[in-house]
């Protein structure tokens, strides 16, 4: 069989970044050379396409595959700037009832033979889309903000990955990595957000990343284009370049975002206002 | 084919002659505990009474009226028995007292009245003790080992339930999620879900965790919400007991 490798991005809590989080990890291991294919389950709310720009290409999307009305290659779609990058959209007009359980196996069956990584980005809640989102994966990576109501429904969501995935009833444990992200290390200080090792202890899942708060994430959004791609130099773009390389195995240290803007920020502030 | 062997508890009933009084008593504990007797083998004790083959069919008809099926006699020779009542019983070993339901001042008569044996069938392997499935929280974890041990995390969401016996989490509890025990808690990390120890009347359980942030505690149905605990406990290593009629925390160590 292949050696394809399927991660859900998850977090249970919505806006917390997980499409965000999926196109620039999908980005970054494109341009680590990898194959990739990015699903987008989240039917009805589709947004994946417009984080990386493909939203004007969509012909067919999953809804259409899952029910057999595309094959897998019509709908795919191919990135702009990475020939090895590809968007797998979710329908707008349909719900996630119409996802069907056999269909998105044989959906991520297909596609194991042709990628070397899928990332699927799950939509919010427990129900149906988010829990098919992660059903056939063989890794996941946890979203969470530094805030209490994201831990939880981490937390709830990492019960399920044990519980309900094909990985967990065959008796397997699935890896699981925790990425933070809109992480303010100034706000963090000062005790208005939860701190790293706040979120470690609760969730007790190893660290791969903590992503910065920054414009350059919502920028990069808004010109349709992830952030590992659209700006190499951002903070942001960096730590999820770090995260993927922690993500295909490498021993890095996670580097937590500390206030850096240091003197020069705190006087152009001073003299601003 | 095979045969297997299975044991169980079986409550023992000790009637007393007469036995309007043992009745009331029977009819008590129903009305606090209406499930009581509901599913569990109960055996009938007769030993030393030398009862009147006539009192024994009164008392069997009282219990039928209440619904409550003997499955054995134990202590009166078969040969004495007449057509269609239980048949004759014996070979038990006497295990820990069955905590009777209710109040603390009426309980305190109740135990003579209900004794505990373990039933044990004369053919076949010994009972296979519950085998708590860790992996799936999900689901009670029911059986009749008296502990389990979960070496993983209890998540949002999940619940341990474990009614006849102690629960011991290696890891944390987590906020929104639950123990259930008849037993007592141990929780060797931080406990910020629910713990309700002593389910079944044990009030004797006790809940430890190495750090107390709770939402809510309960023993033996007397609970406690965060909002009450005191400050000295929270986020430190704690045990709570049940002492007169309230729930006590102390800090560990």
């Amino acid at each position: 069989m292949s050696k394809a490798t399927v991660v859900v991005v998850t977090s249970g809590k919505g806006g917390v970044g997980k499409t965000t989080s999926t196109a620039a990890i999908a980005s970054a291991l494109a341009k680590e050379g990898f194959k990739v294919c990015a699903i987008d389950f989240d039917v009805g709310l589709r947004n994946l396409d417009l984080i990386m720009g493909a939203e004007r290409r969509v012909v067919f999307d999953l809804v259409n595959v899952v029910r057999g009305e595309a094959s897998i290659k019509q709908a795919l779609v191919r990135d702009k700037k990475l020939n090895n990058l590809y968007l797998l959209p979710a329908s707008q007009t349909r719900d996630k009832d119409a996802l069907t359980d056999e269909g998105v196996a044989s959906v991520i069956n297909e596609l194991r033979m042709y990628f070397d990584w899928i990332v699927c980005d799950s939509p919010a809640g427990i129900e149906r889309g988010a829990t098919l989102a992660m059903r056939y994966a063989d890794e996941a990576i946890i979203v969470s903000n530094p805030e209490v109501s994201s831990v939880r429904d981490c937390d709830r969501i990492i019960g399920l990955l044990d519980a309900k995935t094909v990985v967990a009833e065959e008796g397997g444990r699935m890896p699981k990595h925790l990425m933070i992200t809109r992480f303010d290390p100034e706000r963090a200080k000062n005790g208005d957000m939860l701190s790293v090792d706040d979120v470690v202890e609760i969730l007790s899942v190893p660290l791969i990343g903590v992503i910065p708060e920054s414009k350059d994430v919502l920028k990069a959004s808004n010109v349709g284009l992830p952030v590992t791609l659209s700006d190499e130099e951002s903070p942001a773009s960096k730590a999820y370049v770090e995260a993927v390389q922690r993500l295909l195995g490498e021993d890095l240290p996670v580097t937590i975002p500390t206030e850096k803007k240091g003197l020069f920020g705190k006087l152009f502030k001073g003299r601003a206002a | 084919m095979k045969f297997k062997g299975k044991s169980f508890i079986a409550i023992v009933l000790t009637p007393q002659i007469p036995s309007e009084e043992w009745f009331a008593e029977i009819d008590r504990i129903m009305t606090r505990s209406p499930g009581f007797f509901i599913d569990r083998p109960i055996i009938l004790d007769v030993k030393g009474t030398k009862v009147h083959i006539d009192d024994l069919e009164g008392i069997l008809e009282g219990l039928n009226q209440r619904s409550i099926r003997v499955m054995g006699i134990d202590g009166i020779a078969g040969t004495r028995l007449k057509p269609g009542m239980p048949p004759s019983f014996g070979g038990g070993r006497l295990t820990t007292d069955v905590d009777v339901p209710g109040p603390g001042g009426d309980a305190t008569a109740a135990p003579k009245a209900a004794k505990v044996a373990r039933v044990t069938p004369a053919a076949g392997e010994a009972a296979a003790a519950g085998d708590p499935e860790t992996d799936d929280l999900d689901d009670d974890t029911n059986g009749d080992a008296r502990s389990i041990v979960i070496t993983e995390p209890v998540r949002s969401g999940q619940s341990v339930v474990h009614p006849t016996g102690d629960v011991t989490i290696i890891g944390s509890v987590s906020s929104g999620a639950e123990v259930i025990a008849g037993g007592s808690i141990h929780v060797y990390g931080a406990l910020r879900g629910r713990a309700l120890a002593g389910v079944s009347g044990d009030e004797q359980a006790r809940i430890f965790c190495t750090k107390l942030d709770a939402e809510l505690v309960s023993i033996n149905g007397l609970y406690q919400i965060a909002d009450d605990f005191g400050a000295d406990v929270l986020n430190a290593s704690a045990q709570i007991r049940f002492e007169n009629e309230t729930l006590v925390f102390e800090r560990l160590g």
